[in-house]
């Protein structure tokens, strides 16, 4: 299973992001926008964006990122999302997906942005632990438990689109995880660390290979990245489950 | 002040003839902040030359020997108390930019702390961020990943209303700048901030001060060093372009700040996190490649320093081409190009068959570089400008420059301790809780990425999700296949060195160690920031020999050494000096992070231990302060206790015998076990009669040394105090924390209401 982890000047998670691939049995390589050409992508079976604030993010979240995906490679990302394979972005690339017009899809690919990641309603940056509960099984989240914990780390996580594409995305349930409080009641923040619209933490788009999420799975893929591992022992991190969900897709995919 | 135009932008400087008065104005209309003396040592030396300098020439010199780059007031001291502690594991130490220890048999971790005061005093946003950016690079420049960062700050009270100086940002304006420029700098660049201080009092109202550390992790033979030993080898730069920002930065920070220092912006620096970042990428790839043959970063002092001290080391010379430097903008003067402090720039030294390929590197990260000259068999440095010679000096004269022995007299304090009155425990308990310098920083350290890089297994906050409380150092896994673990925590206490600075060193030192300890570390090194006053005064160098001789006296005992540092003087304003403020980054190692412990209570019925003793001395302490009580007498440090109590308390934590563990420090033994409480969100039942004997709120509020609290199974118990000297006072218990000091019953606390207070009294000012 090749993966391409896309990087460019400010990407910064993509250190763990191999690791997580890379243990979970995947061969990912790092590809920099800079040598990426025509025709390259095709041969990989998943493409990544990591984390980080590409560009600085000075501009909206992910924005530059996009464009030069769009202005050296459009074509071929379409291509690779219309032949089902899978298409993943954490925070600053789930930011990017939407910017792409990738996220969330509700009826295809879209010219612009049919949503936004917007400033988080507490105004400022948060590096914190959240709860998320699963509410769709796709390729992503097939093997994961129904709670999990992960680590956000944004200042631009707020998940917002109109009401007629939110009711969309959940008519098509496309939300693969939502926030929840720790007993599994409604999230207030920092529960919902964004104040995210009906929580949403993450979702698919309706063919379910293109999968977007603010949280970091690739911070969470062991034990010890817990932050309450010296209380809690667990035999594997709660991202670990994403990861083998993948893996076991595109295995089976490739098998079958 | 006599000028002769050579060309444009280069003068000549009639300085042999110059009388007194003369070079009392060249100095002045230059902005070179040098002494008479200085300037007359100047003089003489082209008197001897035979001919006039150009302006570049004199700012060349005026920067080598600035107190910042030449470290003239402070070497002595350093060398006779700081430097040369023996250690095995040590590799380079106090050569570089940073220090170099041995972490296993194939790597090595780098790290240093360091001052960015004066600039974030006149604009705190910029100044912090370049303070990141400059520390970083300090450690990229040995070869070396950067994995983490740490920022003690000290800042006036966030709700001052009193009067301020003309000039002077009120500390809320400072806060907010401050915080914001680390964090925008450090998570964009993606090293995680895992550890730091956020201190508040009215001493720092007119001098903010800003540290920055940075640790990071290098196979042993990457290393690079800041020479260049071999003629023809090519300098070059790459990053950022030079421009007119951060020019005289170095000389800026040797002076007092005053009403005028607004109008010095021109010293600070704009970083750019996002060259910063690919940067580091380039620089880490060449290195794997080992085409990299010496490497310094531009930083305080800029090309100069760089390619002084580069060439200084190694033993050779130099020719540079000044206008082969890449600039942001058209029209410097060669001065101001050497001069330039821009940010994420470094210089790197090249063997000419290696261009192309740092050529290929630079394509590929998107990296401007420009090759500005070479090594030369002659020690001397000599610049050329368009192809005529405006510089020709011998290194050995800009950068070995000047040093002191300064006066200084050492303050006696006549020692007295007030006894108030005994005081309703409950309220003042609750008081310290609230009070600024005990109150949660989670607000702060919330707003750094603390774990990008996915290498902290211990967070700088510890206890159950969302109910967090202060950890006593942050632990990173620095490699991939090895659970060694690297423990990072940063420590100062002003209030006690202020009272009696070698006491206060002795202190501080003793509370890295508790700190490292308590997650299950063993003390390995340490990176000193000094910040000081005037150290023209004598009272001020006073302190600051004091402080040394402290901070080695401890260290050496303790046979930790310090490995790299940073003195910054000047942090005087308007007649008023800060208090001494020795900062400490500490480093510990431990050898599986499965066995690090972390400061919350764990489960119900467990028992709680003090370990140490405890003592009267109340100078200093939060509770004292907090009263407006005086005490001189500060705790005392017996280094020998610090040593043995901290192997036996290391040794029962490796064999997993303590569940958790916090050292006691500010607000005394009441505050640990209250931040225990919130991180397990466990109550306690705790009673005060074994220990020793004192009126009960200084057994709960003194601040004495080299003691711990730990949680211990009942089943473990037997053994725990085989290995350790420790007093059981209580238990793990309910939802309240319940003290009683024999039959005397003092308060009675639910959790909730502590975290509330705790979490909420920051937060209000800074939100």
């Amino acid at each position: 299973m090749r993966v391409a982890i896309l990087q460019m000047e400010g990407t910064n998670c993509e250190e763990e992001s191999y690791i997580a691939f890379k243990e979970t049995g995947a061969n990912p390589e790092y590809l920099h926008i800079n040598n990426l050409t025509e025709g390259m992508l095709e041969s990989y079976d998943m493409i990544f964006i990591p984390g980080g604030f590409s560009a600085g993010d000075y501009i909206r979240a992910g924005a530059v990122f996009a464009a030069r995906l769009k202005a050296k490679v459009w074509k071929d990302i379409v291509d690779f999302v219309e032949s089902g394979k899978p298409v993943m972005g954490v925070c600053n690339g789930f930011q990017v997906l939407i910017e792409l017009g990738l996220l969330p899809g509700t009826d295809g690919i879209s010219e612009v942005p049919q949503a936004a990641l917007m400033t988080n309603n507490s105004n400022r940056f948060e590096c914190r632990w959240v709860h998320l509960k699963k509410t769709k099984d796709t390729m992503f989240s097939r093997d994961a438990p129904n709670k999990i914990m992960l680590p956000v780390a944004h200042a631009e996580g707020k998940f917002f689109a109109t009401q007629d594409i939110i009711k969309k995305i959940e008519d098509n349930g496309q939300v693969v995880f939502r926030y929840i409080s720790p007993d599994a009641t409604e999230p207030e923040y920092p529960w919902n660390p964004n104040g995210s619209i009906n929580d949403i933490a993450a979702i698919v788009n309706s063919y379910g290979n293109v999968f977007g999420i603010m949280p970091h799975p690739e911070r969470a893929y062991f034990p010890f990245h817990h932050p309450d591992w010296t209380r809690n022992p667990r035999d594997k991190g709660d991202g670990y489950y994403i990861f083998k969900s993948l893996f076991n897709q595109i295995n089976e995919a490739k098998s079958r | 002040m006599k000028l002769k135009k050579i060309e444009d932008g280069v003068y000549e400087v009639n300085i042999i003839d110059a009388t007194d008065e003369e070079l009392h104005e060249i100095n002045n209309t230059m902005g070179l902040a040098l002494s008479v003396e200085e300037m007359k040592k100047i003089r003489d030396f082209f008197r001897e030359m035979g001919r006039n300098p150009t302006d570049l020439e004199i700012h060349a010199i005026a920067q080598g020997w600035s107190e910042h780059c030449s470290y003239k007031s402070s070497k002595p001291v350093l060398r006779k108390y700081i430097f040369g502690i023996p250690s095995e594991h040590t590799m380079i130490v106090m050569q570089d930019d940073a220090g170099v220890v041995e972490f296993d048999d194939e790597y090595a971790y780098v790290f240093k702390i360091e001052s960015h005061n004066h600039p974030s005093a006149v604009e705190p946003y910029g100044g912090a961020a370049t303070g990141v950016g400059g520390i970083i690079r300090d450690v990229l420049n040995m070869g070396a990943k950067p994995i983490a960062l740490v920022d003690p700050l000290f800042f006036g009270p966030p709700d001052y209303s009193g009067k301020l100086n003309k000039g002077v940002k009120h500390p809320l304006f400072l806060i907010n700048g401050v915080i914001s420029g680390i964090r925008d700098y450090g998570n964009r660049v993606g090293i995680p901030t895992v550890a730091g201080i956020t201190y508040f009092h009215e001493d720092y109202i007119n001098n903010v001060l800003v540290n920055a550390g940075c640790l990071g992790i290098v196979k042993k033979d990457k290393i690079v060093r800041s020479a260049v030993y071999s003629t023809g080898i090519k300098l070059v730069m790459v990053g950022g372009r030079t421009g007119r920002d951060g020019i005289h930065g170095v000389n800026f920070a040797s002076k007092i700040l005053d009403e005028k220092s607004e109008e010095e912006r021109q010293a600070v620096q704009l970083g750019n996190p996002i060259l910063k970042e690919p940067l580091i990428h380039l620089v880490l790839e060449a290195n794997e490649r080992g085409i990299i043959h010496g490497m310094k970063d531009l930083g305080g002092g800029g090309l100069g320093s760089v390619v002084g001290e580069m060439c200084h080391a190694g033993g050779v010379g130099a020719n540079v081409y000044l206008d082969k430097v890449l600039l942001k903008e058209g029209d410097m003067a060669p001065w101001e190009i050497w001069v330039s402090e821009s940010q994420e720039r470094m210089l790197l030294a090249i063997e000419d068959k290696n261009l192309q390929t740092l050529e290929k590197l630079c394509e590929k990260w998107d990296i401007e570089m420009s090759v500005i000259g070479e090594t030369i068999e002659q020690k001397n440095l000599r610049i050329f400008w368009h192809g005529n010679k405006i510089l020709d000096m011998p290194l050995e004269f800009i950068t070995a420059g000047v040093e002191y022995e300064r006066d200084y007299t050492v303050r006696r304090v006549q020692e007295m301790q007030e006894i108030p009155p005994e005081p309703n425990y409950r309220s003042v308990f609750l008081k310290l809780l609230s009070s600024y310098n005990i109150a949660s920083k989670e607000w702060v350290i919330r707003q750094y990425d603390h774990e990008v890089q996915g290498r902290t297994v211990i967070k700088p906050m510890h206890g159950i999700v969302g109910y967090e409380s202060h950890g006593d150092a942050a632990v990173l896994k620095p490699l991939h296949d090895s659970w060694k673990g690297i423990a990072i925590t940063t420590v100062s206490n002003p209030h006690i060195s202020k009272l009696n600075p070698y006491l206060g060193a002795l202190y501080t030192v003793d509370e890295a160690v508790r700190n490292l300890v308590a997650v299950g570390a063993m003390p390995s090194s340490m990176s000193d920031g000094l910040n000081f006053g005037n150290p023209e005064r004598p009272e001020i160098m006073g302190e600051f020999v004091e402080t040394c001789r402290g901070l080695g006296d401890a260290a050496r005992a303790l046979g930790i050494p310090y490995v790299s540092g940073n003195v910054s003087f000047y942090n005087e304003a308007f007649g008023k000096n800060i208090p001494p403020t020795p900062v400490l980054m500490a480093v510990g190692i431990i050898d599986d992070i499965r066995n690090a412990i972390t400061s919350d209570f764990k489960k119900e019925g467990n028992y709680i231990y003090t370990i140490g003793k405890t003592t009267g001395e109340m100078g200093g302490s939060e509770y004292y302060s907090m009263l407006n009580a005086s005490s001189t007498i500060v705790p005392r440090v017996n280094v020998e206790r610090t040593k043995l109590l901290s192997k036996q308390l290391l040794s029962a934590i490796s064999k997993g015998l303590v569940e958790s563990c916090h050292d006691i420090s500010h607000g005394g033994l009441g505050v640990t076990i209250a931040e225990m409480s919130i991180g397990g969100n466990l109550g306690a039942e705790i009673d005060l009669k074994n220990m020793e004997h004192f009126r009960s709120d200084i057994k709960l509020f003194s601040e004495s040394p080299t003691r711990w609290v730990c949680e211990v199974q009942p089943e473990n118990a037997e053994k725990f105090e085989s290995h350790v000297e420790g007093k059981h006072i209580g238990v793990v218990d309910g939802e309240r924390l319940k003290v009683r000091d024999g039959e005397r019953w003092l308060f009675n606390v639910d959790v909730a209401t502590m975290r509330k207070i705790w979490r909420g009294s920051l937060e209000k000012y800074l939100r």
